[in-house]
């Protein structure tokens, strides 16, 4: 059973709201990041012409993905700017000629299923899909394995509050989702296919129910309506019954994110590379929410003010969502693939925490089996947090978000775990 | 580095709310102390109608006092100033350890040294740092500290008993009568005195000021628990526990299911579970720890009713608990990772209870083994037949002085030399020294006197330790040759008048009679001589008068109760002469 809270709250702003697009924003900011990869190689100089789809930079880790230009326009220049963890990266500046020019047009591949695996983990390398839900790992890695892959679990559950990106992908592309989740599956040899969903998206549930017939391998399976039921462990523990040590392939069990299957739908069927994704705008503070199609290395703010704008002047940019997302000092974010939901809330002030009165709400919530209130207690000793393995938090934030005396647990408990990362060293 | 980092919503629920929750949790009982200690006594006419609102004085001003002294902390030691000093205040819920306090002693204790428990309260939390740091439950350091140095005054002016229970209940409390009753006890013992177990529930019971409805706290417990204001499973574990070992006891001794019930409804047990038990900053956080912690305080608590001079146990479990608070929680933190860590701790707890209830199910004998400590012989003379003892037993509120003389192995005299309970006239009234002295080879059958309960089972325990040491101590006997259970001295010829002067032996000695024959009737019965202690209630119940009348059926005339062996010796006597008369008439004719 994954430990949890119902925590259902603001998704109705986005949730029914058509969703709209901005691809043609002057200019693009596009990070020279993949993932946490900052250490990229930068192939292009100020003044070049370059296509939507052109290889801008290559990362020189282990795992090489390209990045993509996600205009056609000449490279202005490279600037800071903000990152969803509120870090400052490296970007390439590109204005747009708004032509949408691309180098060469690819044929439309008409069975997806079609592909071999080298062909497949090929065209994902290439198109530089990566993880949408958060980390933004290269997605081809998952399935360049020689291990027996049993279990493809396609994470539809998106248990963060506000964010509602998924939820109408899921509404808007099943047929293309089903399609991919059997080819993938088709191509790596992958028995059963699960797509797990919240209970509580009955209607998303229902309209699978129409499609199951075609895919016999793919089952939908219903999770509770907690936070944070998408927690990959626990997802898998739930659906599957087993627990991993390090990553989920040591039980044969990959796991994609909903965004990231239709990308690699449109990398299969399209050769088309992750140049754009559905990004949720939402939160009290935006005058419109709403779930907006946009092209990476979009400023978040040149999307809020193409949207309506703001309520008031002061607000808290916050990259992700409530629990897990950060907030963004200078307000120029830059929308990556792995960037699902811009917040706009209210400034919080901190003078509403006072003393820990000790009611144990923290070590009854945490997903992750820690004891927050003592992690707290001990943060000045090294040896009892490691007792205390705060290590294993998942920074879901939900100590903070249920105690009763407002105490940030979670800032507390994350830096306990800086702390112990010294301690080792 | 001050930046804010998320999660940026917070659940709406705040440490105010969750006070508020547990004082509109308190509401109904303070709600119904009033009515109980205030409102009924007053309909009785027992007390005044300004007295009505005295139980709610008696828990707002060590309240006041505990949020007084805290804010004087606050600008004194802390240095708070105007807007600091307000939220302080409103955020260090310094009246509740006076609440708590007024809540869990006698109503009857003087308002001065509630105050200073309430004052002692708010220095040990300060001690410790204050809200949120405090090792020991505030309240309870309270309670202890007036436990310690003023524990005589627990039992002034009625102690637990308000005003109108001290003429309707027979007893105190019931785990104070619990102690005094006999072995186990029994149904009629422990529950009767008090109604019934529904009077437990519902509360109209003697006890702390805020304690007595089970009800109440029931309540409380389900509201507390649905707003999540407690940790539910502190007193859920603990009421089971003590629900589980004394209905094993019970069992044991085929008691039935009212027993345990009994055991939790009493003693300000579920009070104390659901309010002092859960106090957050004093009581474990972590769930296993919470659970182990309630079934320590389950086995704490039976073990000091059971096997300790102190009834109830509830208060004394809960400080004992707080030392292992933070223990608990170390094995607590752990078995959420891997719960066999716990499994030593719940072995150990399981153990206990099963020991526990076995043991005290089975080896459970009160008095008769035991030598009762509240018992004291000062002195003890014996001379020729007669030992005469003074020895003291602690009764309701001091010490009795009594004297004991036994002539013969048999009691002959029982009288108070010293005493200053509350009820005394009671025991006065109903002659209950006399009725000891009648029963004195069946005391276990006497009962004790309605609204002097403690006093009389005192009396009765003083007198069952007289004779035990006199059992014990081995009086050598001196058995006079001559005395003879029945003689006749002589019989006096005088005309138609035939009289005997006879001695027979009754319950102070020698009691000498002259029996008057005319015409082969009885005509007159004189006492010349008697050293019965209650002789009285043979002259006042005309006894001679109806042995006369009905000499002819002397066995079908009942002894006079209380003086019963002085009416058997007069009979025995009668019949005796009247054998040895009509022996006579047949010789003579
Ligand atoms: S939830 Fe907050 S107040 Fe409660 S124990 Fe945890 S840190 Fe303390
Ligand atoms: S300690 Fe970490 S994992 Fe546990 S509730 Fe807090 S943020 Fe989530």
């Amino acid at each position: 059973m994954i430990v949890g809270k119902k925590l259902d709250i603001g998704k109705d702003l986005s949730k029914y709201n058509k969703i709209n697009s901005f691809l043609n924003p002057q200019y693009v900011y596009v990070p020279l990041v993949s993932g946490s990869d900052k250490n990229i190689t930068v192939v292009v100089k100020k003044g070049d012409y370059v296509y939507k789809g052109s290889i801008i930079g290559k990362s020189k880790g282990n795992f090489r993905i390209p990045i993509h230009s996600s205009v056609s326009g000449i490279v202005i220049d490279f600037i800071e700017k903000s990152y969803l963890d509120g870090s400052k990266v490296k970007c390439v500046k590109i204005e747009n000629d708004f032509k949408e020019q691309v180098i060469s047009k690819k044929e439309v591949v008409t069975k997806i299923s079609k592909y071999s695996k080298e062909d497949f983990i090929k065209v994902l390398q290439t198109c530089g899909v990566i993880g949408m839900g958060g980390a933004g790992f290269p997605t081809y890695v998952k399935y360049n394995t020689d291990k027996k892959v049993d279990t493809l679990i396609v994470n539809a559950v998106e248990c963060e509050p506000y964010i509602t990106a998924d939820y109408v992908l899921v509404q808007d592309k099943m047929e293309e989702l089903l399609e991919v989740v059997d080819a993938v599956m088709e191509i790596n040899g992958i028995k059963e296919g699960i797509i797990a969903i919240k209970k509580s998206n009955n209607e998303l549930i229902k309209k699978f129910y129409n499609y199951l017939g075609t895919y016999p391998k793919i089952k939908v399976v219903g999770v509770n309506n907690i936070y944070p039921a998408g927690w990959e462990r626990g997802l898998i523990t739930k659906v599957k019954g087993v627990d991993y040590h390090k990553l989920p392939l040591e039980k044969g069990i990959v796991v994609n994110n909903v965004s990231t299957m239709l990308a690699i739908y449109e990398a299969l069927k399209y050769h088309k590379p992750l140049v754009e994704r559905i990004v949720t705008f939402t939160g009290e503070d935006l005058k419109e929410p709403q779930n907006i199609l946009v092209k990476i290395g979009t400023l978040a703010s040149d999307v809020i003010e193409h949207i309506g704008g703001t309520v008031k002047e002061n607000y808290l940019l916050i990259a992700g969502g409530p629990m897990m997302g950060s907030e963004i000092d200078d307000k120029d974010l830059i929308i990556t693939a792995n960037c699902s939901c811009v917040l706009l809330k209210d400034l919080v002030s901190d003078n509403d925490i006072v003393n820990c009165m000790r009611c144990g709400k923290c070590t009854d919530v945490c997903p992750a089996h820690l004891s927050p209130v003592l992690i707290k207690d001990n943060l000045k000793n090294v040896k009892n947090i490691k007792k205390l393995k705060a290590k294993r938090c998942i920074e879901c934030g939900l100590c903070s978000y249920i105690c009763p005396s407002k105490i940030r647990l979670r800032e507390l408990v994350i830096e306990a775990k800086k702390k112990m990362d010294s301690g080792v060293k | 580095m001050t930046k804010i980092i998320g999660p940026y919503i917070k659940s709406k629920n705040t440490t105010s709310k969750m006070m508020l929750n547990l004082i509109l949790a308190l509401l109904p009982i303070i709600v119904f102390t009033v009515y109980k200690n205030g409102f009924l006594p007053y309909q009785a006419g027992k007390i005044d109608l300004i007295h009505i609102f005295y139980p709610l004085l008696f828990i707002l001003l060590p309240s006041l006092v505990s949020f007084i002294i805290e804010t004087l902390y606050a600008i004194v030691f802390l240095k708070k100033r105007n807007k600091d000093i307000i939220r302080y205040i409103r955020n260090s819920y310094s009246f509740f350890p006076g609440l708590f306090l007024g809540l869990v002693l006698p109503i009857n204790m003087p308002i001065w040294i509630v105050l200073l428990g309430a004052a002692v309260a708010t220095i040990s939390k300060m001690i410790f740092g204050g809200f949120g740091k405090n090792i020991f439950n505030p309240a309870l350091i309270g309670y202890l500290f007036i436990f310690l140095l003023f524990s005589s005054y627990f039992q002034v002016d009625g102690g637990y008993l308000n005003k109108l229970e001290v003429d309707t209940i027979s007893s105190s409390t019931p785990l104070t009568n619990a102690v005094l009753v006999e072995g186990i006890g029994d149904y009629d013992s422990l529950v009767k005195p008090y109604g019934s177990l529904i009077n437990f529930f519902t509360g109209m019971i003697p006890g702390a000021v805020g304690e007595t409805s089970a009800l109440l706290c029931l309540l409380a417990l389900i509201y507390l628990t649905i707003t999540g204001a407690i940790k539910w499973r502190i007193p859920v574990v603990y009421i089971l526990t003590v629900f589980f070992i004394t209905s094993f006891i019970g069992n044991i001794n085929d008691l039935g299911m009212w027993y345990p019930l009994f055991q939790i409804l009493s003693g300000g047990l579920m009070f104390g579970a659901v309010f002092m038990a859960t106090d957050p900053v004093t009581s474990p956080t972590t769930c296993q720890a919470q659970i182990l912690y309630g079934l320590f305080l389950g086995i704490l608590t039976v073990g000091i009713r059971y096997l300790t001079p102190f009834p109830e146990g509830v208060f004394i479990s809960i400080l004992v608990m707080n030392i292992f608070a933070r223990v608990l929680d170390i094995v607590g933190s752990k078995a959420k990772f891997d719960f066999r860590v716990s499994l030593i701790p719940y072995l150990i707890a399981w153990a206990l209870i099963i020991g526990l209830g076995f043991y005290i199910g089975n080896n459970y004998v009160k008095d008769a083994s035991k030598v009762d400590a509240n018992f004291k012989i000062i002195s003890k003379e014996t001379i020729g037949n007669k030992t005469t003892y003074i020895a003291t037993q602690k009764g309701y509120v001091s010490d009795i002085k009594a004297e004991v003389i036994i002539n013969n192995e048999k009691v002959i005299s029982y009288k108070v030399l010293e005493q200053s309970e509350s009820f005394y006239y009671k025991i006065y009234d109903s002659n209950y020294l006399d009725t000891l002295v009648n029963n004195q080879f069946s005391l276990n059958n006497v009962d004790t006197v309605s609204g002097a309960t403690v006093t009389s089972t005192s009396l009765k325990k003083l007198l069952q330790n007289v004779l035990k040491d006199y059992d014990e101590s081995d009086i050598p006997i001196i058995y006079d040759e001559e005395e003879k259970d029945f003689e006749i001295i002589n019989i006096e010829n005088n005309e138609d008048k035939i009289i005997y002067n006879v001695n027979k032996k009754s319950f102070g000695g020698y009691l000498q009679l002259r029996i008057t024959f005319v015409h082969d009737v009885i005509e007159e019965i004189t006492v010349v001589n008697q050293n019965d202690s209650y002789f009285g209630l043979v002259i006042d119940a005309n006894y001679i008068t109806t042995i006369i009348r009905n000499q002819q059926q002397l066995e079908e005339i009942d002894t006079v109760s209380g003086a019963t062996i002085s009416s058997q010796a007069i009979k025995d006597a009668i019949t005796k002469t009247i054998e040895d008369y009509s022996g006579k008439q047949t010789i003579n004719e």
